[in-house]
């Protein structure tokens, strides 16, 4: 098979082409112009653009069986957030709709599902977030990427998958927002006993290549997490017991967390009404869609695609700070 | 009396900002919002409960005779949408720059006066609170003589990870006289014009600092002979402390503010007595307008008001001309000055 990739720079997309290579498929990768040398050898085609920008896209995919849609900014105000994930997404859709290609794998998020409305675990199932303009720009944009997507795939009757990951972490991504925050000198871990939804960065690839390969997979949403027996107490221990302590730990009840962000945000609409402006931890709904005890079910990546992830958490942890 | 109708051409950040104002309007309407971007169109118009959505400004002219079009688009859009606008009988309120060049804008100029249009640049800054202030003790005759005008602009544009340098994608800015820097000369021009007075002369400095950039400039300088005062005027592009720093002097009173964080203004009178006590009196009153000014300034952040202190006031008082057919709030006069000094400024005469 022959798989485009866009964000294949970027730290999950690297993986990917990595992936795809062993699965015996060929590759061709969207790195951007000013992104240096490719990463690969001669066994992966480079097509060299922004897809923010206005060269011509379509060529990107010729002779391509499938695409895998990655490109997404992670970081940087709402506009630009939205101009790399959401108009780039439109673009390359639009180019993608002129070329004929009909099957796509879609990398969205976690948090568009609407955390506060979760009971107990998050699933498949699971309402989406509907009314995201109070949310962090991130959320924002992965909401509105996803819908560009539908879209599209709905007007042109593609085949698409949509896969969901939780925290992605690897080596020089240890550091996930689910852990905590510092402030000045202390370290707030809030609900250390919370469980974690985390992919490893190869187990999120490999994730990825399998919903490539398994016509299974066509027509399907799924959330990837390797699983959720790590809570945030351990995954901050092991970070570290490796890279040195950032500060006085201290652990806050999920709770009691939740509670102050309710006072914060109860003080801010009786003094300002709805325009009053809080930092994102005193946003209840924004605490919760990164520190509310849930559980992540793995079901129906089982189900489906019979998929598990290759690596364990302790295989994780080594390929992590081995480097 | 119904309501007025605004439509809005490019939904990106600062056309949040007037569609912030215009919630709070109640004789206004928003009738629609465009942008190139069907996504980023929708998206605005879920976000702020507009009926309507487009891709295509022509479209949504065709559908809708607005009372006022506001373009928020990138700025090497604004004459060729200002023109249909006008063309069409429309009245206009534009993003800074209003165009590219002064001789757009006075083909701009012309044609709104031939279609009786309104013809309105966002010089929001003249309707900053602080500003008006200033430029109400000056009218009071508190400053005495006006000896001197400086208005220092400095915001982090040549650091690796701003939109401006993005090595991938060229920035809006880089279109412009001066590159980025460009687009930040219309506050500096409106406010020099507004307390120096119309300029009679000017001299200008651009430099080039952070050389592995792709900025053509990131440093200027000017000193304007202004009607009424000399200006010395700057944008500083390396320092990491972001402001807009007003600074008027007059022969009885001094005043200093960062327009970037209202309402602090510090202020200094003349004063007769005790040098020594007189200091100390000074240094006191200064204390307290720092103190009051910051915590007056975060209550402000806290309270989600807007950063473009001066923007709502502006979009109010343009409706409120359509509605009763009254002067706009700033003359075509004004704005054509300001755009002749832009247009000046951009001009290098000493590169470093």
């Amino acid at each position: 098979m022959k798989v485009l990739v866009s964000g294949a720079g970027g730290f999950l997309g690297r993986q990917v082409v990595e992936r795809l290579l062993k699965g015996g498929h060929s590759v061709r990768s969207i790195i951007r112009p000013a992104a240096g040398d490719s990463p690969w050898q001669d066994d992966v085609e480079i097509f060299r653009a922004d897809l923010r920008g206005h060269g011509e896209l379509v060529a990107a995919f010729d002779d391509v069986d499938a695409v895998v849609h990655l490109a997404a900014a992670t970081s940087g105000n709402e506009d630009a957030q939205f101009a790399s994930s959401v108009v780039a997404t439109e673009r390359f859709l639009g180019a993608m709709a002129r070329s004929g290609v009909k099957r796509l794998v879609h990398v969205s998020s976690l948090v568009v599902y609407d955390w506060s409305r979760a009971r107990g675990v998050i699933d498949e199932g699971t309402p989406l977030l509907d009314d995201m303009y109070g949310m962090g720009p991130y959320t924002i944009a992965k909401i509105w990427q996803e819908r560009v997507v539908q879209k599209f795939a709905a007007a042109h009757s593609w085949d698409i998958t949509i896969l969901r990951p939780g925290f992605i972490w690897g080596p020089r991504h240890a550091l996930i927002a689910g852990m905590g925050r510092t402030v000045g000198g202390i370290y707030l871990m809030f609900g250390p006993l919370t469980r974690l939804p985390l992919t490893h960065v190869n187990n999120c690839a490999d994730c990825l290549a399998a919903a490539v390969e398994n016509p299974a997979a066509i027509g399907e949403c799924f959330n990837v997490v390797d699983g959720d027996d790590v809570r945030v107490w351990r995954y901050v221990r092991e970070y570290a017991k490796r890279k040195g302590p950032s500060g006085i730990l201290l652990p806050v009840p999920y709770h009691v967390g939740y509670g102050l962000a309710c006072l914060a945000s109860l003080t801010s609409h009786i003094l300002f009404g709805s325009k009053g402006k809080l930092p994102s931890l005193l946003v209840p709904r924004r605490f919760e869609s990164q520190f509310k005890p849930l559980r992540f079910s793995t079901q129906k990546l089982t189900r489906l695609l019979c998929w598990k992830p290759p690596l364990t958490f302790e295989d994780c942890l080594k390929d992590t700070y081995s480097v | 009396m119904g309501k007025l109708k605004g439509v809005i051409i490019g939904c990106g950040a600062i056309a949040r900002e007037h569609l912030r104002a215009l919630e709070s309007l109640t004789n206004v309407e928003v009738a629609a919002v465009c942008d190139i971007s069907s996504a980023r169109a929708e998206a605005t118009a879920e976000r702020f409960r507009i009926s309507a959505w487009y891709a295509s400004y022509s479209e949504m002219l065709a559908d809708i005779r607005p009372d006022l079009v506001h373009i928020t688009t990138p700025p090497t859009s604004h004459f060729q949408i200002a023109k249909s606008c006008l063309a069409a009988g429309l009245n206009v309120l534009c993003e800074k720059p209003i165009t590219t060049t002064y001789q757009e804008f006075c083909e701009l100029r012309e044609l709104s006066l031939e279609k009786r249009c309104m013809l309105m640049e966002n010089q929001n800054l003249r309707f900053h609170s602080i500003v008006r202030r200033i430029a109400s003790l000056l009218k009071a005759g508190d400053f005495g003589d006006i000896l001197d005008v400086q208005v220092i602009y400095a915001l982090n544009v040549s650091g690796p990870d701003v939109p401006y340098t993005d090595p991938n994608v060229a920035h809006y800015g880089l279109a412009l006289r001066g590159g980025v820097v460009g687009d930040f000369l219309t506050h500096i021009a409106c406010l020099t014009h507004m307390f120096a007075g119309s300029a009679l002369d000017l001299r200008t400095i651009w430099a080039k600092r952070a050389n592995d950039r792709v900025l053509p400039a990131d440093e200027f300088r000017a000193i304007v002979k202004g009607e009424h005062a000399p200006a010395y005027v700057a944008f500083s592009g390396n320092t990491r402390l972001n402001g807009l720093w007003l600074r008027v002097s007059g022969t009885k009173m001094y005043a200093e503010t960062n327009l970037f964080e209202p309402p602090r203004l510090i202020l200094r009178r003349s004063r007769t007595g005790e040098p020594a006590l007189m200091s100390l009196l000074d240094g006191i009153v200064e204390a307290r307008s720092v103190l009051t000014g910051t915590i007056s300034g975060f209550w402000r952040k806290l309270s989600g008001a807007s950063g473009y202190d001066g923007l709502s006031s502006l979009i109010e008082r343009t409706y409120q001309a359509l509605e009763l057919r009254s002067l706009p709030p700033i003359s075509l006069d004004e704005i054509d000055q300001v755009a002749q000094l832009v247009d000046g400024l951009a001009k290098p005469e000493l590169k470093l």
